[in-house]
């Protein structure tokens, strides 16, 4: 079925793929989801509220196990799948350098200290994700007391600098004022088209989504269904 | 209210109020205790005698301020150094064990066993600990620096583990998602999260460990609670009083020191300024965002 969609494009190994999922809590929320995620895909997640979108973005991201069927990870588990959760996910006490240079340190061995810095050669993939985002000269303020919008471009520096295989945002652009989706998006598209990542955004703003997306899932009725674009 | 509400409360009451008759019984030897209590306060406990305040006659006071060889003096200044070292150890140890208790950090074979460690290092009053590590290193400060770590790290990791349990989900699960590690997200995520209230919950501790250093000191322990127990065995309970107002006051300085600390560490406002009425009732009536031993609930507002 997906296949039909992607004429045209080289068929490769996928980055994710679902095996007849069913997602849910205890009870499911969406089944038979049989999907994959390729390198290059921009995917928009549409569907009303409370019907299981984010539920499927936490299952992909291996945070809630799947009722049935199962998750095949074509991605390293550590710094390959970059997660922004509609509250973004951000430690409000730490500065945003810190915040953005968690990206950049599952790049490195699980047993780097913790309490070190990220090592210098390193330090330049922070730093070019903020200035790319504008936030360079907020590197040093506590996250907690920047504006929204600001949190949100820490979030996606942060994301940028790791440069995951696949990046899973919820509900990211609905919440920007316009200005800031075009510098988002415009980054967020750079850093995918240059890792040949994939991304999937859950969004309730359709128009918007559907501008962004190369792939649109809609989810209605318990089943997840692949739209054409344009 | 409704009427089970009303049916159970009235219940407890009698039965709080049987329960009390019960166990008192002779009620003839209260009236006797009254009048022997006036007797003891008049004749043996006031006024207190302030020669605790002067410099001991032996040995022979070299210091420029003579109050600082009064027995008052080293014994509190002694009871405050225990209970810093003992603070900062039982901080250290605690935190380790407090990141594998928390759930949300650990997974169950590692939060369970923690738990159990924790709560049998909290469950022996610090006074059986302080006992415990006289017989081992007889009378001392020693004795009273491990008591005190022990008791604090139960008692602390508790408290840490609760805050870290409170840590807001979405920075925990967006650091599992991207594949950090456990010590990663304890140290990056966990602590800086709930630092505010960790380092409130140091705070509270010391003082907390000030007041019990009167307490094992009682045993030997080292601290203002060794003379206070000498003076005790020698029947001299008028320096004993005078003893306890120090420590009273010592308690009452570091109480608000300690407020005031917690309340610039907590810029959110979620700790109220002193006000004197909360210093001269105890902090448990006083203060209602006291972080409390039985529930320490204060957050960060979610910072959207
Ligand atoms: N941790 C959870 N445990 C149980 N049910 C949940 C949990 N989180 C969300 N739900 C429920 O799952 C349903 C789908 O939620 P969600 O995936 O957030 O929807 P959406 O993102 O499409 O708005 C909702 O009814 C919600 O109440
Ligand atoms: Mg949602």
């Amino acid at each position: 079925m997906n296949d039909t969609v992607r004429t045209g494009l080289e068929m490769s190994e996928p980055l994710v793929h679902l095996h007849d999922v069913a997602v849910g809590y205890d009870q499911p929320l969406i089944e038979e989801v049989d999907v994959e995620i390729q390198a290059g895909d921009v995917i928009a997640v549409l569907g009303p509220s409370g019907i299981g979108k984010t539920t499927l973005l936490r299952t992909i991201a291996g945070l809630v196990k799947p009722l049935s069927g199962h998750v095949e990870l074509g991605v390293a588990p550590r710094g390959g799948v970059g997660y922004i959760p509609q509250r973004l996910g951000l430690v409000s006490n730490l500065s945003v350098r810190s915040n953005v240079e968690m990206g950049v340190r599952v790049s490195l061995s699980k047993w780097y200290p913790p309490f070190l810095g990220v090592p210098k050669d390193h330090q330049g993939y922070a730093q070019q994700a903020m200035e790319d985002l504008g936030i360079a000269h907020l590197a040093d303020h506590p996250v907690r007391i920047l504006s929204g919008g600001q949190q949100r471009r820490v979030a996606t520096a942060k994301t940028v600098a790791q440069r995951p295989k696949l990046v899973l945002a919820d509900e990211f652009l609905g919440e920007l004022d316009d200005d800031n989706v075009d510098v988002v998006m415009r980054t967020v598209r750079h850093a995918i088209e240059s890792q040949n990542s994939a991304m999937v955004m859950v969004e309730h703003h359709e128009e918007l989504a559907t501008q962004v997306a190369n792939r649109i899932w809609r989810i209605k009725d318990h089943r997840l269904v692949e739209e054409l674009t344009r | 209210m409704n009427r089970r509400t009303v049916i159970v409360g009235l219940g407890l009451a009698a039965l709080t109020v049987h329960l009390f008759f019960d166990l008192v019984g002779d009620w003839g030897r209260v009236s006797g205790g009254v009048s022997n209590l006036g007797v003891f306060v008049r004749e043996s406990l006031w006024p207190p005698n302030w020669s605790v305040l002067k410099a001991q006659s032996y040995p022979v006071c070299e210091a420029r301020f003579e109050f600082t060889c009064s027995v008052a003096w080293l014994g509190v200044i002694e009871t405050l150094k225990i209970a810093f070292v003992a603070t900062m150890l039982g901080f250290v140890v605690a935190l380790p064990i407090s990141v594998m208790a928390a759930g949300n950090l650990s997974p169950t074979y590692l939060a369970v066993p923690s738990r159990i460690l924790l709560a049998g290092m909290r469950s022996l009053p610090s006074i059986i600990w302080a006992v415990l590590f006289v017989i081992i290193f007889s009378i001392g400060t020693l004795a009273g620096i491990f008591a005190m770590t022990f008791y604090t790290v139960g008692y602390l990791g508790k408290l840490q583990f609760e805050s870290m349990e409170g840590v807001k989900n979405a920075p925990l699960e967006s650091a599992k998602a991207m594949g950090m590690s456990r010590m990663e997200t304890a140290w990056l995520v966990a602590i800086p999260e709930s630092a505010n209230q960790l380092l409130s919950h140091v705070l509270f501790m010391f003082e907390y460990n000030v007041r019990h250093g009167t307490v094992i000191g009682l045993v030997g322990a080292g601290g203002v609670g060794l003379y206070i127990n000498t003076y005790l065995k020698l029947g001299q309970y008028d320096k004993v009083v005078a003893l306890l107002i120090v420590v009273f006051l010592v308690v009452l300085v570091i109480d608000f020191i300690s407020m005031a600390l917690r309340s610039a560490v907590n810029e959110e406002g979620d700790v109220e300024r002193p006000t004197w009425s909360s210093i001269f009732l105890p902090a448990s009536i006083s203060s209602v965002q006291h972080p409390t031993p039985m529930g320490a609930t204060q957050g960060l507002p979610e910072s959207e």
